[in-house]
């Protein structure tokens, strides 16, 4: 479970709160998706999950924020990254070594996990993430969706209780993208691990998130499943948040009332649906 | 006009990146290259702009092979938008960015300084801000409006949508397709498909350095065969026309051929109120 309980930062440097007044329960093995404009607090919060914020920003920090129990600002860094496997946002500025075995092994070694234990982890996590074909390959001759797959490995093979990714498919293809969900998706059910996702890719977000955050000026605004939010559509865009075409295709013709039925939020849903309208 | 003539290219003399690739992109074209990562579509950017040279075949930039171009007389020509502004930006405060291109040519005169500040006034920066300490979006901007104050005849976009938000990514395009609106040729990579089909007028479609469609945007992203050679996916709207196209019989021709929000939700309207 990861608790915000009326949560407020702002950076040492800053002249207001970046983030205000946040209140959220993230139960255990969910997989949440946050979105919201640039400059929103979206990154700030995953900080707050990770322990970046406060030990590595500073700042005035109200309220509470614990992991699995473990209150962020009490707990170490150190042993916050042994419950939270965090992803960056530029892959490059994550990658420590120019092989991808030495960079899974990187982590593995620095937190002291047993030798006899190291192989087998290794093996899991390329395995788990499709890239066992990759392990002698250098960092450098790796496109950019191998090497995101790389980084998640990396994590991973750590066994972390929470993976944070900021904007994990950001220089991805469409098809890459959705791979790394699905990898993410089905490695968080085989091991209840909770998955927190910062991305403008909302469609992908709608499809594979059980909670939908969506942040605005350092609040959250909505916090529910996909569909609950989706159904704010209007509001949405107020927020500088964009539904998928297919939920703005059905969300039009709901307007001229042709369409009476829940809110979609795919192309198979949206197909689904102007059947019926046609029928 | 950029040709490509039977170009090929590879980075470490052996490994063919792009192998038999021809294209001609003429004046005022708004085209798109879509495909994976690790297509080609980098390389094909690269060679446009000089910083790569073809192992065989020719890149010609206004009928001159780009081998015999010094890249800073194909940079007047082109003007190239990286993927991440971070690696263009490179000056203090915003004006200096601006001005960075005219200082590069020698040419800070007071027709430069005019053009930085009426481009200082159409995007709204404060001139005196720090470059870094901008958002992304922002900053994204700022190499754009660098690039497109020096008024290149062409530009070349990296990808320039990713890590944008939704309103990032608006202006950011808007500003595209004005200018290409006032002629500038536009040449972009986009992995964003629901960009491609709002603002790019052709598709180039690559996959294992080749081209394998070049043609109409919704040509190509309608083309079922050219869609899985590529792996790419049509806009949301394009596919639910196609699938309901294919998947299901009578469905009327303005349904079936719908590519836009707009061009649906009329089509359904009309078949609903009872023209069909």
């Amino acid at each position: 479970m990861i608790e915000f309980d009326n949560f407020s930062f702002q950076y040492r440097e800053g002249t207001e709160p970046v983030l205000r007044n946040i209140s959220l329960s993230i139960p255990d093995g969910a997989f949440v998706g946050i979105t919201g404009a640039a400059g929103s607090g979206k990154s700030t919060l995953t900080y707050a999950i990770n322990g970046i914020i406060p030990h590595c920003y500073p700042g005035d920090f109200y309220g509470a924020v614990s992991v699995e129990g473990y209150d962020t600002v009490d707990t170490s860094l150190t042993d916050l990254s042994r419950l939270v496997g965090s992803v960056c946002q530029d892959i490059d500025s994550q990658m420590v070594s120019t092989v991808v075995e030495d960079e899974i092994l990187y982590g593995l070694e620095n937190f002291a996990v047993p030798r006899e234990e190291i192989p087998a982890r290794v093996d899991e996590a390329l395995e788990a993430m499709g890239i066992a074909d990759l392990r002698e390959r250098t960092i450098d001759s790796l496109s950019g969706g191998q090497k995101q797959k790389v980084a998640l490995a990396s994590v991973i093979a750590l066994h972390p209780r929470v993976l944070v990714l900021d904007e994990p498919t950001a220089e991805l293809d469409p098809a890459s993208s959705v791979a790394v969900f699905e990898l993410l998706a089905r490695y968080a059910r085989e091991h209840g691990t909770t998955v927190i996702v910062v991305e403008q890719k909302i469609a992908l977000l709608s499809d594979y998130a059980d909670l939908l955050v969506i942040v605005d000026e350092g609040q959250i605004r909505f916090a529910d499943t996909p569909d609950a939010v989706l159904a704010h559509a209007d509001e949405l865009l107020a927020l500088g948040v964009n539904c998928p075409r297919s939920t703005t295709l059905m969300n039009e013709l709901a307007k001229r009332g042709l369409y009476a039925g829940p809110t979609v939020r795919n192309v198979a849903q949206a197909t689904h649906a102007l059947m019926e309208v046609l029928a | 006009m950029i040709e490509f003539v039977n170009v090929s290219a590879s980075y470490d003399g052996e490994l063919a990146v792009l192998q038999d690739v021809n294209f001609t992109i003429n004046d005022g074209d708004f085209v798109a290259f879509v495909g994976t990562n690790g297509a080609g579509k980098s390389t094909t950017m690269r060679l446009m702009n000089g910083l790569l040279k073809p192992t065989a075949g020719e890149v010609l930039v206004d009928g001159v092979p780009t081998t015999q171009l010094k890249t800073s007389e194909l940079a007047r020509k082109l003007g190239f938008l990286f993927q991440n502004p971070d690696r263009q930006i490179c000056c203090n405060t915003v004006r200096e960015e601006l001005l960075f291109g005219f200082k590069a040519q020698g040419a800070v005169d007071d027709q430069a300084q005019a053009r930085v500040d009426a481009m200082i006034e159409r995007f709204g920066f404060n001139p005196d801000d720090e470059p870094y300490l901008l958002n992304r979006g922002t900053r994204q901007l700022l190499a754009l409006a660098s690039i497109i104050v020096m008024e290149p005849p062409t530009i070349i976009l990296d990808e320039p949508t990713t890590g944008l938000d939704f309103r990032e990514c608006e202006k950011v395009m808007g500003v595209v397709r004005d200018l290409n609106a006032h002629g500038t040729t536009v040449v972009m990579v986009c992995h964003d498909m629901e960009v491609v089909g709002d603002f790019a007028h052709r598709v180039i479609a690559m996959t294992q350095g080749r081209v394998v469609a070049d043609g109409n945007t919704f040509d190509v992203l309608r083309n079922e065969a050219v869609l899985k050679a590529a792996h790419i996916l049509p806009p949301q709207v394009t596919e639910v026309s196609m699938t309901l196209d294919r998947d299901f019989a009578n469905v009327p021709t303005s349904i079936a051929c719908a590519n836009t929000v707009e061009h649906m939700v009329s089509a359904v309207t009309q078949v609903c109120e009872g023209g069909r």
